[in-house]
């Protein structure tokens, strides 16, 4: 009873609060989406319903003031007289009651509905400010810091890469699409990489290798994975040394070895028209019967492909320059299954961004190339070579920085070590005993008279630099021999190379005067460590390589080492990598390099390209914030 | 029921990490407590109710509550969800071509207040609304795009910070950036069609650090090319680029530039080793440190490099140098038609020798040469017929043995169809080369110079496959010759690229339409021949609709995906290269 009589006094309370209310929920009369109209119907039908259930029980309460009436009825004096004024009161009150009860189930209906109304659109319109609110793209910075990024969300469940193979399978047909065992294992690391993965870890193996014939199933096969979410790592030659290929988040590898055709040779505009899975050593041999020929010259087995990737270079760097300065045109499919075409044929041109050379040393992570116009040039009419041996890297990096220096168009020069030059004679892969003695080695190249002219200039540089001994070749065959110790180096270190053991080739590159000083410190360290190390140079543009053969229990070892260089080079002013790009091993050192911001646009720039993060996820630059402890301290 | 429905509720609105409401939020840390004292649940309702709405019907059934804060999650999910996807609706995935979210720029009272920002920020000096000043900035005699909209203000950054702060308030304000260098360029490059801050860099011209041994240089874009040519010339360095001779690094930088010595040294983008660029949002990065050579990370330098100011404003560059040569020696040869020179051109570049330089000037140029050229040039009298300057540079013996071979593929090509009239002439004295090679860099100014009052010069240049050189170039001449104006053709034959200009009345409508007209159809033969709009003059606002033309809509679009990626509110030089 007093619970109901309490109940009352509220529903009274209400009916006097009530316009008040009713007023505010007419106030904002925000227009609703469709969304939020309907559901505000539906709510407000809800609402009636209740208040209707609430008029029948207060029209229970009726019986009981009937039977307190009769109890008067009982005590009165006159009889009927009391009966009639008692009813007609009743009645009064009934019908005041009923009346008052229909109006306040009226007024509260209305006014709950108004209230409710205006709550759920205030609430719906607040959240959709909020939401238009809500940081998205574009944001006005021209950066994406590592902190601002949202972890890519691939899919790699065995039904959905099951799924993507059967369209893989129409796309190629079936018999290029590899699952077995083996093929995977070859695509998912090499023995020769520097990067590690876990072997037990499904997610370093692709699911399958597609084998692509043309651009159209490029496309296609990029479409498929750009719908389904599934991460893509392209591969040519296999020859890279930082990690490149291997997979990082499970996926498919698309393998262009099907792709190896040239396309078209234009001799009168010097270039040539080539698919990824060419090598440049037979793209050369066909050159050479039409007197022409491309300079870079990165490690043997290297494809056009991944040479663009890798923006790789060689010894013919410092004469003819890298990739980038070797590549007219792109044809690239993009994340999404777009193929572009970044320039036509010119040999120069300033139309427009040079998207050409943003995808030349982008790794694969921008888009997959599968097409290229290659610049060529014209076989020299004559070459020579010559080897002058020094007492010290610091003398031969002197008569280095002369011939430079003079401008001498020397077609390359290179430095190996003394025991680099001893590996050799250990190995005995050319027919020659060498000096061991750290060594330089001249390739010329021009007319006769100009090499004659050349090789003179040079010999009078490198005897007043103190050189011990200075040969060149009279002949072709003379050539041949004295440039085979350049092109034996790496093997003959692995050649000396116990059971078991792993090399690593380090690379970094530093403005040419601080060559000498960081060529002896690292061979100093290495020295102190007791690896066995050599050392080679691209030393006419600052690069070189630093050959270690380490075993498992040395790892540790050789990797503080190469650390330890890596970060005098960046100290000098220099680069992590001259030529071997950075695929999962240098990434971290990136922005030590260039900075915070600089690796900061490279991410936003990556993002444009490829917002899902399909293309070869997590190389050249993190595309999510790594783990604690994952990034070694610098 | 309504527990089950309430626990629900109150799931939904804890699980949802960016629910705004502070009151839903109480809420649904007041649910538990709800559910404990299910009993006095009228009570709670009304604490609940007073913390959502704070007005409100009592309730007389528990289930109202329940179904308010259900209804309160849904609406607000599906309100915030409409937010997200009206104002995402740039999506992320394959849609890279949409011009959604164009934001308006700044009010012209908007952009001076930013420039008064701007004169806090540098110094009010630094700041200039003088309407000759601005004039100056807005319009070029080279140019043939020129717009009537001038900047609001131009600004004199001193230093990288200066530029990083002007960015800043210019990207906020959404202000429209213009970098100016030396005003040298032709296709509109930095003309402001949307108005906006001019940021002119003459005040940043310091050769910061000079390394002659690492045969570089450290340099601000205001430097000029000749001037720091002239500085490092005592180390036996230059940087081997030609441009016009005002030209500035900064806008060297932009236009990819290049000039004569091309064939033998590459452009521009060849030639910078790094760069220190502000970004829109007034973001300074360095792409680079100073190796000769590198593969380390995405190849910033060479986006930079020919962008126009669009990606970012340039404050300092280190340039590669390249040793000066030994000796160098000029010749020029005279030839009976420009389709004969064009065609000994071709074959001296595949003949595989080294030179420098080798340059076409047609018969009306020659003629120009001999009724207007310098002092110097006239000592000469030219044959006015097409010519070819070829430069060698290297060693003396080199040099010989060159000049020998290029004398006997002339003799043996194309040009030997009109007997002996080909004589190649030799520059005797270094003095007489010094005069030969004027002849060559006069040529453009002679012609600005003698041009009748209130005409204009329309020039413009297109590269082509060098095989194709010799019937663009014939092509072209004809069409250019039907108009009956003066029109002329210079190239850089060397690297397939070429400049036609024309002198028209722009008062006349007719002949600008005709002149217009003859450019285009020169743009349509070279992407029919796969060379392209802009050897290297870039595309400024003349030629973005060949650039379309050139490389299609799918490469634009990814060119535009890079754009709004650096610079999302499109405010660094916009109207250039392509349109948003």
């Amino acid at each position: 009873m007093s619970q109901l009589a309490a109940k009352g006094l509220g529903a009274r309370r209400l009916a006097t609060a009530t316009p008040a209310s009713t007023i505010a929920a007419r106030r904002p009369t925000t227009i609703p989406t469709a969304a939020t109209f309907t559901s505000t119907t539906c709510l407000v039908a809800l609402a009636s319903r209740s208040a209707a259930r609430r008029y029948l029980s207060t029209d229970k309460k009726a019986p009981s003031k009937a039977a307190n009436a009769a109890a008067d009825r009982e005590r009165g004096p006159s009889f009927k007289g009391q009966m009639m004024e008692s009813i007609t009161a009743r009645m009064q009150r009934e019908h005041a009651e009923q009346e008052r009860i229909a109006r306040i189930r009226q007024q509260s209906a209305t006014s709950r509905g108004f209230s409710l109304t205006f709550m759920l659109l205030f609430v719906g319109s607040i959240s959709w400010v909020l939401g238009t609110k809500f940081p998205r793209d574009p944001s006005p910075a021209s950066t994406l810091p590592l902190n601002a990024t949202r972890p890519p969300k691939h899919s790699t469940g065995k039904a959905e890469l099951e799924a993507a193979w059967a369209d893989f399978a129409e796309i190629v047909g079936s018999e290029h699409v590899s699952t077995t065992a083996a093929d995977l294992d070859a695509h998912a690391n090499s023995d020769w990489s520097s990067h590690q993965g876990d072997p037990g870890d499904p997610a370093s193996r692709p699911f399958c290798v597609v084998y692509p014939a043309s651009t159209a199933e490029v496309s296609a096969i990029m479409k498929v994975c750009h719908a389904r979410r599934i991460p893509v790592v392209a591969y040519s030659g296999g020859t890279s040394l930082e990690g490149h290929f291997a997979p990082t988040r499970g996926g498919i590898c698309v393998d262009f070895a099907r792709m190896d055709k040239v396309l078209a040779l234009h001799k009168e505009d010097l270039d040539v028209v080539v698919q990824p899975a060419v090598r440049w050593e037979e793209l050369n041999d066909d050159l050479a019967l039409e007197g022409l020929f491309f300079p870079p010259d990165p490690g043997p087995g290297a494809m056009i492909g991944g040479m663009i990737g890798t923006g790789c270079s060689g010894t013919n760097a410092y004469r003819y320059g890298t990739m980038r300065e070797w590549v007219l045109s792109l044809t690239v499919v993009l994340a999404d299954g777009t193929v572009i075409k970044t320039r036509q044929r010119p040999r120069k041109s300033s139309a427009g961004y040079d998207l050409t050379k943003l995808f030349i040393g982008s790794e694969g992570t921008l888009g997959l190339v599968t097409e290229a116009t290659l610049k060529l040039t014209v076989k020299p009419a004559a070459s020579s070579v010559a080897v002058a041996s020094f007492a010290s890297i610091r003398a031969a990096a002197n008569c280095v920085a002369r011939v430079v220096g003079d401008g001498v168009p020397v077609a390359a020069v290179e430095i190996l070590d003394d025991d680099q030059m001893r590996f050799i004679n250990q190995a005995g892969s050319t027919s020659r005993q060498w000096r061991e003695a750290a060594t330089l080695f001249f390739k010329f190249s021009g007319t006769a008279q100009g090499v004659k002219e050349q090789i003179a200039i040079v010999k009078d540089i490198a005897k007043k630099a103190g050189g011990e001994s200075f040969d060149f070749a009279k002949g072709e065959q003379e050539m041949k021999e004295l440039w085979s110790a350049r092109k034996e180096a790496l093997w003959s270190t692995m050649a000396v190379k116990k059971e078991g053991d792993h090399v690593w080739t380090g690379d970094v590159a530093v403005p040419m005067s601080r060559l000498s000083d960081i060529i002896e410190e690292t061979k100093r360290d290495f020295k102190t460590t007791g690896l066995v190390t050599s050392l080679v140079g691209h030393v006419g543009d600052g690069n070189f390589h630093i050959i270690v053969l380490y075993s498992d229990a040395e790892r540790k070892l050789a990797e503080d080492c190469v650390h330890r260089m890596v970060k005098r080079a960046v100290e000098m002013e220099g680069t992590v990598t001259g030529e071997h790009g950075v695929g999962l091993v240098k990434r971290d050192y990136l922005p030590h390099e260039l900075g915070e911001t600089t690796v900061d646009a490279m991410r936003k720039i990556k993002a444009a390209f490829d917002p899902l993060c399909l293309l070869n996820c997590d190389k050249v630059i993190r595309v999510q914030k790594p783990k604690a402890g994952e990034v070694a301290e610098w | 029921m309504s527990h089950r429905l309430l626990q629900r509720a109150s799931r939904g609105a804890t699980s949802i990490q960016v629910w705004p409401s502070p009151a839903t939020v109480r809420a649904s840390r007041l649910a538990p407590a709800f559910n404990q004292r299910h009993q006095l649940g009228h009570a709670s309702a009304q604490s609940f109710r007073w913390s959502t709405t704070g007005a409100g019907p009592a309730p007389h059934k528990r289930v109202n509550p329940n179904l308010t804060v259900v209804g309160a999650v849904a609406i607000g999910c599906l309100g915030f969800g409409a937010g997200l996807l009206v104002a995402n609706s740039t999506p992320s995935t394959d849609k890279l071509n949409d011009n959604v979210n164009t934001t308006a720029y700044a009010t012209h009272s908007e952009m001076l207040q930013a420039a008064s920002q701007i004169a806090l920020a540098i110094g009010p000096d630094n700041v200039s609304y003088d309407t000759d000043d601005l004039e100056h900035h807005g319009h070029s005699d080279w140019s043939t795009s020129n717009s009537p909209i001038r900047a609001a203000a131009i600004v004199y950054p001193r230093t990288t910070a200066d530029v990083s702060a002007i960015a800043r308030i210019c990207n906020a304000l959404n202000v429209p950036m213009v970098p100016f260098g030396a005003g040298s360029s032709v296709e509109g490059n930095f003309a402001q069609p949307h108005s906006g801050i001019c940021i002119d860099m003459t005040h940043m011209d310091r050769i910061v650090a000079f390394h002659p041994e690492d045969m570089d240089v450290v340099v601000q874009p205001g430097v000029n090319w000749v001037d720091l040519n002239r500085q490092i010339a005592h180390a036996g360095l230059f940087a081997p680029l030609d441009p016009s001779p005002t030209a500035t690094i900064g806008g060297m930088v932009s236009t990819n530039c290049s000039g004569t010595n091309a064939m033998r040294y590459g452009t521009m983008k060849d030639w910078v080793l790094n760069l220190t660029v502000v970004l829109a949002d007034g973001t300074v990065i360095k792409t680079r440190r100073r190796p000769r050579k590198t593969s380390a990370g995405y190849n910033l330098t060479a986006l930079f490099v020919g962008a126009e100011g669009t990606l970012g404003i340039v404050t300092e560059a280190t340039l590669k140098l390249a040793p000066v040569p030994q000796d160098t020696s000029v010749a020029v040869v005279a030839f009976g038609s420009i389709r004969d020179a064009a065609a000994a051109a071709s074959e001296l570049i595949r003949s595989g020798i080294q030179l420098a330089a080798l340059e076409l000037m047609d018969e009306v140029q020659m003629r120009i040469l001999n009724e207007h050229g310098s002092e110097a040039v006239r000592r000469r009298k030219w044959e006015e017929k097409p010519t070819l300057f070829v430069k060698f540079s290297g060693t003396t013996e080199g040099i010989k043995s060159d000049a020998v071979r290029v004398g006997e593929i002339i003799r043996r090509g194309s040009g030997n169809e009109e007997g002996n009239g080909v004589r190649m002439h030799f520059a005797g004295s270094k003095q007489e080369e010094q005069d030969l090679w004027a002849a060559r860099k006069e040529a453009l100014f002679t012609m600005v110079n003698i041009r009748p009052a209130g005409t204009e010069i329309w020039s413009t240049d297109v590269a082509v496959p060098v095989s194709r050189l010799a019937e663009i170039i014939d092509l072209s001449k004809r069409e250019c010759g039907q108009l009956g104006i003066f029109a002329s053709v210079i190239g850089h034959v060397g690297d397939g690229n070429f400049h036609v200009a024309m002198m028209y009345d722009p008062r006349d409508g007719q002949q600008k339409d005709a002149v217009a007209r003859c450019v285009h159809n020169m743009m349509g033969r070279a992407l029919d021949m796969e060379g392209t709009v802009s050897g290297e003059h870039a595309i400024g606002i003349g030629k973005k609709e060949c650039l379309v033309d050139e490389l299609g809509e799918e490469t634009i679009s990814l060119m535009r995906a890079v754009k709004k990626a650096v610079d999302p509110k499109w405010v660094m030089n916009p109207g250039k290269v392509f349109d948003r």
